[in-house]
């Protein structure tokens, strides 16, 4: 089960009701799983900052160790601190190399994890409901032009925060994947990302898709080539949305093991495991089409 | 005619009040706001038209014996699954496994349809205007499929005798799948049959029916003989 939703606005407007949208898509298919719940968002850009998305730790945190990562931060220049359950969020001096960065802040404790860097992205998931998500966070009130989300039944790894979805292509500013389905040969493809010293910091098989991407993106190859060769590298079932800096895309596995449905209208995209999701979110007249398997799809802003 | 509207209701609210207005009036039935839900209209028994002013989720007339039920969006997975008898129209396109394990009856998508479509159908007819997904056809036994555009891959997979025609493109054929040469008498009856049930708008783009191509089981497949070990392990 799982279900993924995302939603593309085409218009270019700096302020459509994003997580209003992406709340109520997943609501709609908070049957399919109430483990937990999670969005990435993508808001109005940033210049030359970044914004971090930090968790504190698997209990929570402490006041004290909150200090530390503030601190540990304020060397990159960080600033505009905000706590909010189990997350530090705040900016920092935009750097295309991130690794000083985040060896620096996940040393503080070995339960500390960057949930998201981004210009724009803000990854947001706990444990729950979806609307356990919005009592927690206020995701509704986020506006943004593009965004992914996930509400999640556990089926392979167990149900914490950072094995919720969406997952950050981990290193790569603006990257998060929601992925719907089981890759079988997880724990071969994580093995070699792990011989060239990539830290996986679940047991979550979907984290290796984010991974996958992240390596891909880095090499220099295109965003649709890199969903392309999703389809011949990793087996099993999936059905993903990708979501960068400035686009949404879908890719589907070879067996269609998993629905995806999406709707391109000339303003929007809106993509989701069940159509009930859209029509829930989106009123209007519009048609939705079952991606076929294989099929990848790129909306590019 | 009478309207139910789906708006604040359970399906199963949805699905008594339907099965209320047929034991009580008969009369067709509209049903407004489906927005996309599971379940709706499923083992009908009656020979009632049901109008759905929208789309439907998953097994939409599924196990339905009789009635003509018209869905005025699209539909998701399953739909017609096991239907009996009855007529199925989709004016969008339909999920994965549309009309799988179809005994009979007629399941027409003005749309494309998804990955497996008619696997294991038993009889009736599927006419899909549109493009469908891979493994199409996959172990049926009999009746009629039918793809006016391009069909995906493993096109009709192991199957007994259903009979396929496709308009379009066919990306592979599956194991024991061949091409066989359309008669004049298939030419006939396919047209027949897409006249009967395309909206003549819909039939005009689609290529004339002696344009078809025809694909039936090669027979490998029905039988067992050890000295065909090859074939049996690629099938398997």
């Amino acid at each position: 089960m799982c279900g993924i939703v995302g939603y593309f606005n085409k218009t270019g407007a700096e302020n459509p009701p994003l997580g209003k949208i992406l709340l109520c898509m997943l609501n709609a298919l908070a049957c399919r799983g109430p483990d937990s719940a999670g969005v990435a968002l993508f808001g109005t850009p940033r210049t030359n900052q970044l914004i971090a998305r930090v968790k504190l730790g698997n209990n929570g945190g402490s006041a004290e160790r909150t200090r530390k990562i503030e601190s540990l931060a304020r060397r990159f220049g960080a600033q505009e601190f905000a706590q909010n359950g189990a997350y530090l969020r705040f900016t920092f001096q935009e750097n295309s190399d991130l690794t000083p960065f985040l060896s620096s802040i996940e040393s503080a404790a070995p339960d500390v994890e960057v949930v998201s860097v981004g210009r724009r992205l803000e990854i947001v998931k706990q444990v729950g409901s979806p609307s356990r998500l919005e009592q927690s966070f206020c995701i509704s009130g986020f506006q943004g032009g593009h965004g992914i989300g996930h509400t999640r039944l556990s089926t392979e790894s167990v149900v914490d925060l950072s094995h919720s979805q969406p997952f950050w292509g981990h290193g790569y500013s603006d990257l998060a994947i929601v992925h719907n389905g089981h890759i079988t040969n997880y724990h071969q493809l994580r093995r070699r990302y792990q011989e060239h010293g990539v830290r996986f910091y679940t047991e979550n098989d979907s984290e290796v898709v984010a991974i996958f991407l992240a390596d891909k993106l880095r090499q220099g190859v295109t965003l649709r080539a890199a969903l392309e060769s999703m389809i011949t590298d990793l087996d099993g079932s999936f059905s993903c949305l990708v979501a960068t800096e400035s686009a949404l895309a879908l890719v589907k596995d070879p067996f269609s093991f998993k629905p995806l449905l999406y709707t391109e209208t000339p303003g929007f995209v809106a993509v989701a495991t069940e159509e009930i999701a859209i029509r829930a979110a989106i009123p209007g007249d519009y048609n939705v089409r079952e991606a076929q398997a294989k099929e990848v799809q790129v909306w590019q802003r | 005619m009478a309207e139910i509207d789906a708006a604040g209701r359970s399906t199963r609210e949805v699905n008594a009040a339907i099965r209320k207005l047929i034991a009580e009036a008969g009369t067709d039935i509209t049903v407004l706001n489906p927005g996309a839900r599971h379940n709706l209209a499923v083992a009908i028994l009656s020979g009632v038209r049901i109008r759905i002013a929208g789309s439907a989720g998953y097994y939409c007339g599924g196990l339905g014996d009789g009635a003509s039920i018209e869905i005025e969006g699209s539909a998701g997975w399953g739909l017609a699954e096991s239907m009996l008898s009855g007529t199925i129209r989709v004016h969008g396109g339909a999920g994965s496994g549309t009309a799988a394990a179809l005994r009979n009856g007629t399941v027409v998508v003005h749309g494309d349809a998804a990955a497996r479509l008619g696997v294991s159908m038993k009889g009736g007819e599927v006419i899909v205007a549109g493009n469908c997904g891979y493994m199409a056809g996959f172990m049926a036994q009999k009746g009629t499929l039918i793809v006016c555009g391009d069909a995906g891959e493993a096109f009709a997979d192991s199957m007994y005798a259903t009979v396929c025609y496709v308009g379009g493109k066919i990306a592979s054929l599956g194991t024991d799948a061949v091409l066989s040469p359309m008669d004049p008498g298939d030419s006939e009856r396919l047209d027949a049959t897409l006249s009967a049930y395309l909206p003549a708008e819909l039939r005009r783009t689609k290529p004339a029916a002696a344009d078809f191509k025809k694909v039936v089981a090669g027979r490998k497949l029905w039988n067992f003989d050890n000295r065909e070990w090859r074939i049996w392990r690629e099938a398997l």
